[in-house]
């Protein structure tokens, strides 16, 4: 069964201090100049004073709004395969919980790989820039591992939060190494190259792993790191994330049981690639150990985008403007768009083959479609949980409309998620033509969500699987996560 | 989709559905059957070392129904996915395992993942059902590797069984459950999204987890499509599917199977076998410090390390077997110069000289300081073109120099069968008893009449009562 960790100081030095082997590895200089070793001690060095209460705040709703995501996501096909799978290969675990499913309890590793599919699935979860999927790949990680931590010695509400900003920073930091990072992905989904990095560092931070363990948590975990874009806008993607998290985990893991991987893995060595492997450019910078001043973390600088919807990030601009050239047609109030009234639909938006999918044919794939999205919210004034089931998706109306569809790449329309725009022309039967623009969608970081409409979304999901006194509980306890002395009033919620 | 954009992938799920035992040729069967006695002889050796330990104790954190077998340990169960993890680290642990040309190391991935699978199954394969899981892996990744020019050169990138293995290991596991051609394509769909470790962990501790990864993701791949996961199904078509690891990469589809006489690469180009536990290219430069160190010998009457004032070796560039101080066995095991300086030093380069005490010798430091290296433009970083030049100045003046083109193990120079078993047996009786020891030769020698492999499994855990006894010793 489940060996539980202590969070205890230091007793595996302790026992290597027989060894030979471990005599050896004190006699070498430590290489402290190296960008590995910079990230190692930030990692392990890193307080909770260090967190402003700005970091708090915003970190705060990425928590409640991924576990609102995971809840509704615990709901979907492959998160049942996923479950399936692991319920088949292990036997039952009692440590951790699995989102929205009461009974149901896995081994840390699996929990943590099942909630980060969920998380996922839908393609609902938080998006940052430069672009990834960052809160999935760490909480359902760090949330697991709160769950193996003995019932006496659990992490306070801060550790939580000071390990799932680790995290997040970690993620931040390595995406800024290359130019390619600052662009819709082309070559590696981003969550299964820095997202595992970020799962392995806020492990180790959760484990109190010293600065040396805490950068060979790094280097394993690099190993473990990559997936393509082709499985993007397939069933598999959730697994992305699902399985940066739980390998980062278990990178962790096996760096707090001695195991030990390249001290360079972030830096830049020719002839010979580490991380640098995942990226065309890379120019790893150093990071700074916060001493005893304050640390100015990226969350701070660059905040999150939250999705109104689940669908790719892309699709929340087309969407809105859709929904205005909606509510144009059809004046203040519900009514419909007749494609009979439509002659042709331009959309500009920016080139990017995942994202441009005339007709999907299934839900993964229609969360990955311009056309799909647009016609979607012209027809309906808005794109919801409910746009994406096959009932919805195989309207003859939308239909119609999608077989309007065409698209242009204008070049001043980049595939960067700061600078992106949508555009919605419609050409009526007549000549007439209706035009709507988007440069930021509601819940862009330039247009956060306001706290109101991140609750709001967050009781819709999580209402599917849990009754509303647990949902206004969860609510209460993520705002007030800094102030838990235990964070068991937390992972109580979930299921 | 037009069927134009599947094809590649497709021709892929269907060949490894419909590759059958009637296809294995002599040769193949013959050739496979020297990469499993090897694979288990070098994983058996390795469940001694401490990365092994270590993946041992983290994975005896999860328990399951099913039960598969730890190579060399009498009383240990593990999940199948860990099982093959496992045995994996065990079989990359010493770098003692076989290399291929394009380069990767074929069998660590795949071996492991089946006879972990091959334990939960309801009814025991047979032998050659074994066999031919086992083809259809290494030819799977045979294939992959011939897709770009890249990987036919030493990687600077991506470690290659991190690549290629973990979708060799879930061909070969989707082959051993039976799964349909539409399974096998999102068996290596997912897969792919579990490839790809960077290089820089080659030559550390974690190196040998990258077949024990390759293994057990396979594996898992293959199960999750068996229960109805979906990939995309075009993933070795697209350059952002299986192409994003490679610079340059242009697919091809799989021969067409249902030919009588199918082509296996194997059958065109073998593998080589270690006799030092270490990256293959140290294999060179050990052959020519010796033929060295012999002329010198020769020519002087005796060797003596004072003679030696400055040692050049002229090697292909690849910077990660360029190690001039290693500190650890690892680092020993990709390091030129360590291995050409304990081939002059002991006139041989075993198992042994890979321990902490080794590497750590005063006269061999000594020697590493008198050693310099040298890249000709004409000694390319290929395991098909490479050679490896050692040349010794002496104090009194003359120099001995020796090249090595191809080394004894070489698949231009392949091991003999007895020196292959002698190597096996080697390895094997440090972990087994005398009777499981005879007992794999045996099996292995006859798979393929063999009609129910699970006894192979019994034969793998027949430790021997010192093995037993040592175990109960401190770590």
């Amino acid at each position: 069964m489940i060996s539980t960790v202590k969070k205890a100081i230091r007793p595996v030095w302790a026992a290597r201090a027989m060894h030979k082997s471990a005599v050896e590895v004190l006699k070498q200089p430590v290489p402290e100049d190296t960008v590995t070793a910079s990230f190692g001690k930030f990692i392990s060095e890193l307080k909770p004073q260090h967190l402003s209460p700005v970091v708090l705040h915003r970190s705060k709703r990425m928590v409640l709004d991924s576990i609102g995501v995971g809840l509704i996501g615990s709901t979907t096909d492959v998160f049942e395969l996923a479950l399936q799978h692991c319920q088949n290969m292990y036997a039952p675990g009692d440590t951790s919980s699995v989102y929205g499913h009461r009974g149901i309890r896995l081994s840390p590793i699996l929990a943590a790989f099942v909630n980060g599919v969920a998380t996922h699935s839908m393609d609902f979860d938080d998006t940052w820039h430069p672009a990834t999927h960052p809160s999935g790949a760490v909480l359902p990680a760090v949330l697991a591992l709160s769950d193996m931590m003995p019932a006496n010695n659990k992490p306070s509400g801060l550790d939580f939060l000071l390990a799932f900003n680790v995290g997040i920073e970690i993620q931040g930091r390595l995406l800024r190494f290359s130019n390619e990072a600052h662009n819709i992905p082309k070559r590696f989904h981003p969550p299964s190259v820095v997202g595992t990095m970020g799962s392995a560092a806020a492990c180790a931070r959760l484990l109190s792993l010293d600065p040396i363990q805490s950068s060979h948590a790094l280097a394993i975990a690099a190993s473990l790191a990559g997936a393509p874009m082709a499985n993007a806008a397939t069933q598999s993607k959730p697994l992305h994330i699902g399985n940066a998290s739980r390998l980062g985990l278990e990178a962790a893991l096996l760096a707090s049981r001695g195991l030990e991987a390249s001290p360079l893995v972030l830096d830049a060595v020719a002839g010979v690639a580490g991380f640098s492997a995942f990226y065309e450019d890379y120019v790893p910078q150093p990071l700074q150990s916060p001493g005893n001043d304050s640390h100015m973390f990226l969350l701070e600088e660059q905040d999150i985008g939250f999705k109104r919807f689940p669908a790719h990030l892309g699709m929340h601009w087309v969407a809105d403007a859709a929904a205005s050239v909606h509510k144009i047609l059809v004046g203040v109030g519900p009514g419909t768009v007749s494609p009979a009234q439509v002659e042709d639909i331009l959309l500009r938006v920016p080139k990017s083959k995942y994202i441009n999918r005339p007709f999907p044919e299934s839900d993964h794939e229609a969360r990955h479609s311009f056309q799909f999205n647009a016609c979607t919210a012209l027809l309906d004034g808005e794109v919801t949980v409910q746009s994406f089931t096959p009932a919805a998706m195989s309207r003859p109306d939308l239909h119609a409309l999608l077989s309007r569809v065409r698209l242009e790449h204008p070049n001043d329309n980049p595939a960067n998620f700061n600078r992106m725009y949508g555009e919605v022309q419609l050409t009526l039967v007549g000549g007439d033509t209706v035009k709507g623009r988007c440069n930021t969608f509601y819940g862009h970081w330039r247009n956060p969500l306001s706290n109101d409409s991140l609750r709001k979304k967050f009781r819709s999901n999580a209402e599917v699987v849990l009754p509303s006194e647990k949902v206004e509980r969860l609510i209460e306890v993520v705002e007030d996560l800094d102030q838990l002395r235990d964070c068991r009033n937390l992972l109580s919620q979930l299921q | 989709f037009p069927l134009l954009i599947l094809g590649i992938t497709e021709s892929f799920g269907a060949g490894i559905h419909a590759l059958n035992t009637s296809q294995l040729t002599d040769g193949v069967i013959n050739r496979s059957k020297r990469m499993m006695l090897d694979t288990l002889g070098v994983g058996l050796l390795g469940t001694r070392t401490a990365v092994f330990n270590k993946a041992l104790k983290y994975s005896q954190l999860f328990t399951s129904r099913e039960r598969s077998s730890v190579w060399g340990q009498s009383d240990i169960i593990l999940p199948p996915h860990y099982a093959a993890f496992v045995n994996g680290i065990a079989v990359h642990s010493m770098d003692f395992d076989d290399t291929w040309h394009p380069a990767t190391h074929p069998s660590g991935a795949v071996l492991p993942a089946l006879l972990a699978l091959a334990e939960t199954l309801p009814s025991q394969p047979s032998g050659l059902d074994l066999l031919l899981a086992f083809n259809v892996g290494i030819e799977v990744q045979g294939r992959l590797m011939r897709f770009s020019k890249e990987a036919y050169n030493i990687p600077e990138r991506f470690h290659p069984p991190s690549v290629v293995g973990v979708m060799g290991s879930a061909a070969a596991s989707a082959k051993l459950l039976g799964l349909s051609p539409e399974q096998c394509i999102h068996a290596l769909a997912i897969a792919a999204s579990s490839a790809g470790a960077p290089l820089a962990n080659a030559a550390t501790q974690t190196k040998p987890l990258h077949i024990g990864n390759a293994a057990r993701r396979g594996l898992e791949a293959a199960r999750l499509a068996q229960i109805g996961l979906k990939g995309n199904p075009a993933i070795l078509d697209l350059d952002r599917g299986l192409g994003v690891y490679y610079k340059d990469y242009s697919p091809s589809a799989m021969a067409d199977s249902a030919v009588r006489a199918y082509k296996w690469i194997l059958e065109d180009q073998d593998v080589a076998f270690k006799r030092i536990p270490a990256h293959l290219g140290m294999h060179w430069v050990v052959d020519a410090a010796l033929a060295a160190r012999e002329k010198l010998q020769n020519a002087v009457g005796k060797f003596d390390l004072s003679q030696i004032r400055h040692v050049t070796l002229r090697v292909p560039p690849s910077k990660y077997v360029n190690c001039p101080l290693p500190a650890t066995e690892h680092q020993a095991r990709h390091s030129f110069q360590f291995n050409a300086c304990t081939a002059l030093l002991d006139n041989k380069v075993t198992v042994a000289s890979f321990g902490d005490a080794q590497i750590g010798r005063s006269a061999l430091k000594e020697l590493l300081g008198k050693v310099s290296l040298e890249t000709p433009e004409d000694n390319l970083p290929s395991f098909d073109k490479m050679y490896c030049e050692v040349e010794i100045a002496t104090h009194q003046g003359p120099s001995y120099t020796a090249r090595c083109d191809t080394f004894y193990g070489h698949w231009r120079k392949p091991l003999t069968l007895k020196h292959l078993v002698d190597k096996f047996s080697v390895n094997a009786s440090s972990v087994l008893c005398t009777e499981g020891v005879e007992g794999v030769i045996d099996v292995i020698g006859n798979i393929e009449r063999v009609a129910d492999c699970s006894i192979l499994g019994s034969y793998l855990r027949m430790t021997s009562n010192q093995e037993h006894l040592d175990r109960m010793r401190i770590l």
